[in-house]
């Protein structure tokens, strides 16, 4: 009988890696770490050969359940309790999708764990392929990402050659098959059921639900969708054991995730940090702080789907039930900082192009309903905009929220919600005035009440 | 049928409803008949849930449910008008609103478009849009037959799902995405399909229009009367679209058994041979070589003078009629019964006539399962036929078959439009149908693969032995070298076909006329029986008709051998049956068929509604411009009409009331649509006023009558009456329960061994048959 | 023209999948490497490889925003617009380019040299703005270093495939000065994962 993947003691006062340990990024500096030898010579592969030789499959399901590591796409659902969905025995062979359809904006880790570490990647997902009985997965890369899908390309075929794909793995009697996909520029792709039909060759509509992918999924096979850093954190739980994994993060949202810090801040970039880690640390000891010694004005926790949240918020744990707790979302871990010269109005504009840009079109309020919000929002940013206008975006985000098909045409409204809420007077400033309460576009002049 | 005992209960507004497990909401709510709106769904389609106009509140649900996607369950409590429902519906409602461009005084649609009619149930008083619309060039011509109106579409997805996912054929998809998304036809894959038109029907606002009705009319001016499609032998169920004089559409009146809610481009458009100019307003008489107008007394006078000269001088069997597959069942049926009674003579046939070599009791002329039976096949072969073109809906039949998963092999001498979704295809020598069906019969027979167990033990030795005996000498190698195919390739087919849970085996009719093809019909069948594919449901062999009533011509006795309901001429028990019914004595002796009624030994000539010169060789032509005396009764001046004495105008299936059997024995009412063409009349009046020219008593005041005349003395057609016939037809034999006006609770009837043994044709002892199918017409016959 | 070797190459990727029309994707992109842009024929070839009708591959093609659907400018000149961008200065820098480039975004200019497109969120927010060329990287840049782009661009030098400019370190610390790899045009950028030369047009 194999070691249990769960043996190290889980000691609160001492923190078994240290304060602030890098389970996916621990080696994302070494130069060549992208080729299969140098990944193994900094202990590459040895995670798949104690998983493959050490466990029995559900005993990895049970691991990864017990590291409470959490889907790192944006919804936060456990991945544990996600594999311990699928259907067994369907008669129809069982599918992994690896998604690193990276497309939120904001967010830019995948594609930095898929061209530096695309070895951690496949790793994880050969693990999770064995954990979930899957003989054939698929690590669907953004189409955009071409540098990306040529990295992940070229890892696969080395750990193909190295005999970590293909027939009976390592002697395990395991069989594995890993091909990469490429998308064509669609956001909806990273919803999973889109991306589904995209893998199939269609048009990126998301599916109707239930059937839940993990009973009818790819090819009508019951299949497991993770995103690219979920995978990236499995080759680490096994090697570290899931307490240890779990020693770090909070309560309910355990261990560490890599952070996207964008925006108006000194040094933007991905840090991967504790879940819990207060936004201020990220913004202030990571992001260096405001750029310029500007002010700050507003933080987009969690990609730009999700509400915004204030300057007295940044005492906010960054975890999933901290956010929530402060009215937004931790979402898919794209920070995005605002500075006090940003307009709320020509902000939120840009990011309502996007979704309705992105559309899939499928559903009436969300297809209908962006292109109409983009056009209040775009007369109010010019100045024709009628005070009216900010209760008919409310109500168009009411007929929009909770009654689309997929969380695209939500996500659409969480940004003008919350910023007619936050920031009500510069809209009212942009209808009184014709112009900019803040920034370089300001017209103060008319503000005369 | 599904289990009853898995009901799901739940309330709906108020009202408590159980219903079968995994019925939708919206289905559930149809019942109680609360109405809740769609766009994207539609009942033959899978649920898609784009549109969100379905919404309802679910008590302990967070959110709003879409009412087409979402399941019942147990002690569901649905509001389908609550406030928040409400709201939903309004949201969704003024968002398609607010790029439609409000011009229904001009729409074609107009008052017959769920999104007129929803807002005005659903939808918000007026509209908060005050900024631009999206607009595109319009109208878009996408096919021959179908405009796009781009600023009208609502992105419900039907006509795309039903040209990729019902039709599987070129036609429409969606093209952009989000707020651009239109849909549109590839220009380099046309849309042509046959089915084309049914986008047109199921678009819930006018963006697809018909190019041919466009303008011409308001929907609410339109006269619609439930009938029966008369442009093939389908027999799909249509409603006729009728303005003054001039019918301008069919649309489907859905019946699942046979056309499942569809209608192919030909039943729906091809109203021109109706609404000609052409057609006949008076009978013509020829007068020194010219046809010149008269009187219908002039007309049937002469008729009536001239044919009893040619009786007296030649006798009867001088004279003979041609019938036709596109009259009625009663119009077929008196056509006979003139011959036969009024003339005394046998000589009555039609093109289609023929089906030789048929064994003694086994049917060939007949579909031995159904239409719907397709569904549950999980072979389908199709041997020599065109069903595409020539029967549509079944095409389309075959293409649900496949995607449940049938597996269809396309034998034919040309490539089909069927080839695509094809299992296997076959390609042989046009004209060697019969070599093909006899080539997979001969390898059934000598690899043993004839099976033998549980129902099929009546598949005995001496079948076997017979159908070897008949084969002697006939290899496999050397049929297949007559077809012109490769042996492996049949031999795999024929293990295919004998090791299928359901196959079911379809030829065309026209290829039983092809040299040699008087075989087919009986190796077509023998091979569905020794395959073990005969007398359950999902498999069964057949003919695929052409023509309307091609069936119900058969059926009614236009064939100079048979009586009606296939009862040999030479059976002096049915013979006098049918005299004692008739008071007349009828010929002992069989007829001249169609060929020799060509060939010179008939002098007088009743042409109902065919046009033999289309067929006829030279000296056929020849042969009917020497005739004494041709009559033509038809819609227009046929070629044939231009040679004849005498010319009937007579009317269209959509001016008169009768029934027509279609080609998988179901038999349905066909309603006058529209006033008879000022002048014609129908071909049942016109033969019974030459009935009456004659001297005969006839009295049928109307087809009806006719109809229960044929209920009561053809076996086959046993019970069958108007009100047991009801909106969806029934097929023969009818069960007893049928016959009494109650709908068959188990699908219908398949053709049994007990049928076959004893023949449906056959007066039955009281109870016998298997689920009591056999016809008793103990007691009706008078 | 889809020649005989590249339909290999797509009945080659097809084959990789449990059902070959999952291919589709990849096929037309191989299909838009080799003629520029999705032409008809390589909509016939895609069709024929993947077992689909032509009319679905068409409406695969225009669902996705990377597939051309006419012949695009030589260098195709992507400019992210989205939110993280948009902070950088994102709009500032796509009408500068629209001035030295002399087409307007979402354009083509008249001789065929430069397609200029405003696009979505390119995964690259940290190193905002951010632009691709032929569908390499080039990050935080200015209205200088996109003159400086431009002027490579005009000698007809290419962008070369190499890692972004990630700004992380094993200790979660930031550089300082991070490297600008990304923004490497045609010199030697043998990193360990180039990919090879320019893609064919």
């Amino acid at each position: 009988m194999a070691e249990t993947i769960d043996t190290v003691a889980h000691d609160e006062q001492q923190l078994p890696l240290g304060p602030s340990p890098k389970f996916v990024t621990a080696n994302i500096d070494v130069p060549g770490i992208d080729r299969l030898e140098v990944y193994r010579d900094h202990g590459g592969y040895q995670a798949l050969e104690k998983a493959l030789k050490g466990y029995q499959p559900e005993q990895l399901v049970d691991a990864v359940k017990k590291s409470g590591l959490r889907g790192r796409g944006g919804a936060g659902f456990p991945t544990g309790m996600k594999w311990s969905f699928l259907a067994k025995n369907t008669g129809k062979p069982s599918y992994l999708i690896v998604n690193c359809d990276e497309s939120e904006p904001g967010t830019f880790k995948d594609r930095m764990l898929m061209e530096l570490l695309p070895h951690e990647i496949v790793e994880g997902t050969i693990i999770a392929s064995y954990a979930n009985g899957v003989h054939h997965a698929f690590i669907y890369v953004r189409g955009e990402l071409a540098y990306s899908g040529v990295q992940m390309e070229r890892a696969v075929e080395e750990a193909r050659a190295a005999g970590y794909i293909g027939q009976n793995l390592l002697g395990s009697g395991f069989d594995l098959e890993i091909t990469v996909a490429r998308g064509a520029g669609a956001y909806i792709c990273g919803e999973e059921s889109a991306l589904m039909e995209s893998l199939e060759g269609k048009r990126g509509y998301p599916r109707l639900k239930p059937p839940f992918p993990a009973v009818v999924g790819l090819y009508g096979g019951p299949t497991v969708i993770n995103n690219a850093e979920t995978i990236a954190t499995i080759p680490a739980i096994v090697r570290y054991g899931a307490d240890v994994y779990a020693a770090y993060g909070t309560e309910k949202s355990k261990g560490t995730r890599v952070y996207c810090l964008s925006g108006h801040v000194n040094r933007p970039g991905n840090y991967e940090l504790p879940l819990g880690t207060p936004l201020r640390t990220l913004i202030e000891d990571y992001g260096g702080g405001m750029r310029g010694g500007k002010a700050l004005k507003a933080i987009i926790p969690g990609g730009s789907s999700v509400p915004f949240l204030l300057p007295d918020q940044l005492d906010t744990p960054l975890d999933f039930e901290g956010i929530a707790a402060a009215g937004s979302m931790l979402g898919s871990g794209g920070v995005i900082v605002f500075d006090e010269d940003t307009c709320i109005v020509g902000a939120v504009a840009r990011m309502s192009e996007f979704y309705r840009d992105e559309s899939c079109g499928k559903c009436t309020p969300c297809r209908e309903g962006t292109f109409w919000l983009v056009q209040l929002l775009e007369r109010l940013e010019h100045g024709e905009g009628k005070a009216s206008d900010i209760e008919l975006l409310n109500d168009i985000c009411d007929n929009i929220a909770g009654k689309v098909f997929c969380p695209l045409g939500d996500a659409a409204t969480m940004s003008i919600t919350s910023s007619i809420r936050l920031f009500r007077d510069e809209y009212l400033h942009h209808v009184r005035t014709g112009g900019c309460l803040v920034g370089p576009g300001a017209r103060r002049v008319a503000v005369a009440t | 049928m599904p289990e009853q005992d898995e009901l799901v209960h739940l309330t709906i507004d108020d009202h408590p409803i159980a219903v079968p497990k995994g019925t939708l909401i919206w289905a559930a709510a149809r019942q109680l008949g609360i109405e809740i709106p769609i766009y994207c769904y539609h009942p033959k389609m899978e649920p898609l849930g784009a549109c969100r106009m379905c919404f309802v509140e679910v008590e302990r649900m967070p959110k709003l449910a879409t009412a087409c996607t979402t399941v019942v369950s147990e002690g569901m409590v649905v509001h389908t008008s609550s406030s928040k429902a409400q709201k939903g519906r309004r949201g969704t409602l003024e968002f398609l609103l607010i790029n439609h461009p409000l011009d229904c005084p001009i729409c074609d649609k107009g008052c017959e478009c769920d999104l007129q009619d929803f807002t005005q149930r659903y939808g918000p008083g007026g509209s908060r849009f005050d900024v631009s619309k999206r607009h595109f060039p319009k109208p878009i011509s996408v096919s021959e037959h179908i405009l796009l109106d781009r600023e009208r579409c609502i992105s419900c997805f039907r006509c795309v799902r039903f040209t990729q996912d019902v039709a599987m054929e070129n036609g429409l998809v969606m093209e952009e995405r989000g707020y651009k998304n239109v849909i549109g036809v590839d220009p380099n894959a046309p849309f042509d399909s046959i089915f084309s038109g049914n986008v047109v029907e199921m678009c819930p606002v006018g963006a697809l229009t018909s190019k041919s009705f466009r303008f011409t009319t308001r929907p609410w001016e339109l006269k619609k009367t439930p009938s029966v499609c008369g442009m093939c032998a389908v027999g799909c169920n249509v409603r006729v679209d009728v303005r003054v004089d001039k019918v301008l559409r069919q649309y489907s009146r859905t019946n699942d058994d046979i056309d499942d809610g569809w209608l192919c481009d030909r039943g729906r458009w091809d109203v021109a041979l109706i609404n000609s100019p052409e057609r006949l307003r008076t009978p013509l008489i020829r007068r020194d070589g010219a046809l010149e107008p008269a009187s219908w007394d002039e007309a049937l006078r002469l008729v009536a003078a001239r044919f009893g000269e040619i009786r007296e001088r030649q006798g009867a069997r001088a004279i003979g009629g041609i019938g036709s597959t596109h009259v009625t069942n009663e119009e077929a049926y008196l056509f006979q019964k003139l011959l036969r009674a009024g003339l005394g003579t046998n000589n009555v046939d039609h093109f289609h006539g023929r089906f030789p070599a048929a064994g003694k009791n086994d049917l060939p002329w007949v579909w031995t399962d159904s239409i719907a039976g397709l569904d549950g096949a999980t072979h389908i072969v199709l041997l020599g036929t065109e069903t595409y073109t020539r029967q549509p809906i079944v095409d389309l039949r075959v293409r649900k078959a496949i995607r449940a998963g049938a597996r269809v092999w396309v034998v034919t001498p040309e490539p089909q439009r069927l080839d695509r979704l094809a299992a296997g295809t076959l390609r042989y020598a046009a004209g060697r149908t019969a070599a093909v069906a006899r080539a997979l019969l001969s390898i059934v027979a000598s690899e043993g693969l004839a099976r033998s167990e549980g129902e099929q033990t009546r598949v005995t030795a001496e079948r076997v032995a017979a159908v070897a005996a008949r084969l002697a000498g006939e290899t496999p190698e050397r049929l297949a070298e007559r077809a012109g195919v490769d042996v492996a390739a049949l031999r795999r087919l024929a293990r295919e076909i004998a090791g299928s849970a359901g196959a079911v085996i379809l030829y065309d009719e026209l290829a039983t006329r092809e040299l040699g093809g008087e075989t087919l019909a009986q190796d077509v069948l023998d091979l569905a029986l020794l395959t073990g594919n005969f007398g359950k449901p999902g498999a069964g062999c057949g003919p695929l008709l052409g023509a309307a009533n091609s069936l119900g011509a058969r059926d009614m006795g236009v064939l100079p051998d048979m009586l009606p309901g296939y009862r040999p001429v030479t059976d002096p028990a049915a013979r006098a049956a049918l005299g004692g019914a008739w008071n007349a004595s009828i010929p002992s002796d069989a007829g001249h068929d169609y060929d020799a009624m060509l060939s010179g030994v008939v002098k007088g000539l009743y042409v109902l509604g065919a046009d033999p010169v289309r067929h006829a060789s030279l000296e056929q032509r020849a042969r009917l411009e020497a005739l004494d005396f041709l009559v033509v009764q038809d819609l227009v001046l046929s070629e044939t009409a231009q040679l004849a004495h005498v010319v009937l105008p007579a009317v269209a299936y959509t001016e008169r009331d009768g029934t027509f059997t279609n080609t998988e024995r179901r038999v349905q009412v066909v309603r006058a649509a529209m006033q008879k063409l000022p002048g014609a009349r129908g071909d049942w009046e016109i033969l019974v006023a030459v009935a009456r020219a004659l001297g005969l008593s006839w009295t049928y005041l109307d087809p009806a009558q006719i109809l229960a005349e044929i209920g009561r003395i053809v076996p086959i057609y046993s019970g069958v009456t108007r009100r047991a016939l009801g909106m969806e037809g029934l097929r023969w034999p009818l069960s007893p329960t049928e016959a009494d006006g109650k709908r068959a609770l188990a699908g219908s009837p398949f053709l049994t061994w007990e049928m076959l043994e004893q023949g449906v044709s056959r007066p039955a002892s009281a109870g016998a048959g298997a689920g009591g199918e056999l016809v008793t017409p103990s007691g009706r016959s008078e | 023209m889809i020649s005989d070797d590249v339909k290999q190459q797509m009945r080659e990727i097809c084959a990789r999948y449990p059902e070959p029309r999952s291919g589709t994707l990849l096929c037309l992109h191989l299909a838009q490497e080799q003629e520029g842009y999705i032409t008809p024929e390589g909509i016939a070839a895609v069709a024929e490889v993947t077992g689909s009708k032509r009319d679905e591959i068409e409406s695969v093609v225009t669902f996705y925003s990377m597939y051309f659907r006419e012949p695009p400018g030589r260098y195709v000149v992507n400019v992210c617009t989205s939110i993280s961008c948009y902070l950088g200065g994102c709009d500032h820098l796509l009408a500068h380019l629209e001035e030295r480039l002399a087409v307007r975004r979402g354009e083509t200019r008249a001789d065929g040299r430069y397609t200029l497109r405003g696009v979505e969120c390119l995964a690259a927010c940290g190193m905002a703005p951010v632009l691709q060329v032929n569908g390499e990287f080039v990050e935080r840049v200015t209205t200088e270093s996109a003159d400086a782009l431009v002027d490579r661009l005009e000698r007809g030098e290419t962008v070369a495939s190499a890692p972004g400019a990630w700004n992380v370190l094993a200790d979660g610390r930031p550089q300082d000065t991070p490297t600008v790899s990304g923004a490497s045009v045609a010199e030697d950028a043998a990193g360990s994962g180039r990919q090879q030369g320019e893609k064919a047009r």
